[in-house]
């Protein structure tokens, strides 16, 4: 609430972006009315709002630049074959050749994926497919959608972080297992398990041995990544937050297959 | 016709990924502020987008899903080219801010109406913003995300999106004055 006397400050924004409640915005127009200094504050920050929206200059995409993605989508390794033959005017054998060079060419980044999987998991446009803190309803659905393999559901508890979810997801152009963790201060960690190997990782910032497993550690974006084999099973864990301790989840949860 | 699920998986994708193109690459202008690295990062979302697709969920926000991927994009070539573009003295754009509003009330013009008439100097102002104030910024006042929105796109809570968005806004205006002054929509407001 605004006192009688005190400027109510950050409250100014969130009623010019029609964020206050009913009460707290009937506090700040009446505090409005007898403070000329928050009307400024207030009119400066409408008027900026209005100049970035209305103001800022629309740059067209280069028509160069749209074709350049539209080839390179039509080039991405999922496409059929088929289709590629008709399109480049081949024939199916070397069409199916053609197809082996362009998806080598493309070969998956596993580490991109993996970061993208950490800022969309549970973000808007990739909800989670369950919310749940119960490790049988994550394996359920894991099982309910033909995961071709069974993960193991992590345990983080005595970490401090629950189990927020998770889902069947993909990474490097294969279907994974995407486990959600929730923890201390808002933390994530996001882990995935597919089937995989080290060789098809590129070349790690860092590389440890702890109790006979080798961890590939990568940072990317403020995150840091550590992939782990278990028999044919590669795992990832993301998180943000203190690197060393990502690590140590790692360590705490890799087994030997 | 699709001949194969790969191409009716990438019909779909065009469909609903395509037309947000000129969204994502003016987003990515403004970040980067260079038209060259834009296109860059532009092609680098697709192509990180349509890999992933398969998590998308059909009826939900795409093009929160795209921004947040391409803001990924964003901050993973900046680590590793550690370019940024030169930011404004935000001390004093700060102090500009302040002075406006503590201004005798009849000591100024009316902000109303800048809009339009600088866009060369409001993008200049912009992408000169440091990146965490100008991402907060263009996500909320331009993409006209929510801010739970932004702090999925951004990877932060939603308080520091509001905080971000509120210093941005102050620098922007603070930066934005001179022109005002200038061009006499504020009369007596000096640093």
């Amino acid at each position: 609430m605004t006192e009688p006397g005190r400027h109510p400050g950050d409250a100014l924004q969130r009623l010019l972006d029609e964020r206050l409640p009913p009460p707290q915005r009937a506090a700040v127009q009446a505090h409005l009315l007898r403070c000329g200094q928050c009307r400024r504050e207030l009119d400066a920050l409408r008027g900026v709002k209005a100049v970035v929206h209305e103001g800022l200059p629309e740059h067209p995409v280069p028509p160069e630049v749209a074709a350049r993605i539209s080839a390179a989508l039509a080039t991405q390794p999922s496409r059929g074959t088929r289709r590629l033959a008709a399109v480049a005017g081949l024939s199916l054998a070397a069409a199916a050749v053609l197809a082996i060079v362009l998806t080598r060419s493309f070969r998956p980044d596993i580490v991109a994926d993996a970061v993208t999987a950490f800022t969309t998991a549970g973000a808007p446009g990739v909800a989670l497919q369950i919310e749940t803190s119960d490790p049988r309803a994550v394996e359920r659905l894991f099982a309910d959608r033909g995961l071709p393999f069974s993960p193991r559901i992590f345990d983080f508890g005595m970490m401090g972080y629950r189990l927020n979810g998770g889902g069947v997801h993909r990474i490097g152009n294969r279907v994974s297992a995407l486990l959600a963790y929730i923890g201390p201060d808002g933390k994530r960690v996001v882990c995935q398990m597919f089937r995989g190997t080290a060789s098809e990782l590129p070349p790690p910032a860092e590389e440890r041995e702890h109790g006979g497993i080798r961890f590939r550690i990568y940072r990317s974006a403020g995150l840091t990544l550590v992939f782990w084999q278990e028999g044919p099973i590669m795992c990832v864990l993301v998180a943000d937050g203190d690197p060393e301790a990502a690590i140590q989840l790692a360590y705490a949860k890799a087994v030997i297959v | 016709m699709p001949d194969s699920d790969a191409d009716d998986k990438r019909l779909r994708f065009e469909s609903l990924a395509l037309p947000f193109m000129q969204r994502l690459y003016n987003t990515a202008l403004h970040l980067t502020g260079d038209a060259e690295e834009a296109a860059d990062v532009l092609q680098e979302t697709y192509l990180r987008a349509y890999r992933t697709f398969d998590n998308f969920r059909p009826g939900t926000n795409c093009r929160a899903w795209l921004f947040t991927i391409l803001y990924s994009v964003f901050i993973n070539r900046r680590n590793r080219a550690r370019r940024e573009v030169g930011p404004l003295p935000v001390e004093e754009l700060e102090q500009r801010y302040h002075l406006f509003v503590e201004a005798p009330l009849d000591d100024s013009g009316d902000v109303d109406g800048w809009g339009k008439r600088w866009p060369r100097e409001i993008e200049a102002a912009l992408h000169a913003l440091p990146e965490q104030f100008r991402a907060a910024v263009l996500m909320v006042d331009v993409e006209e995300l929510s801010y739970e929105e932004a702090a999925a796109t951004l990877g932060c809570p939603v308080g520091t999106v509001q905080s971000r968005l509120h210093r941005g806004r102050r620098l922007l205006f603070g930066a934005l004055q001179e022109y005002a002054r200038r061009t006499g929509y504020l009369r007596s407001v000096e640093p």
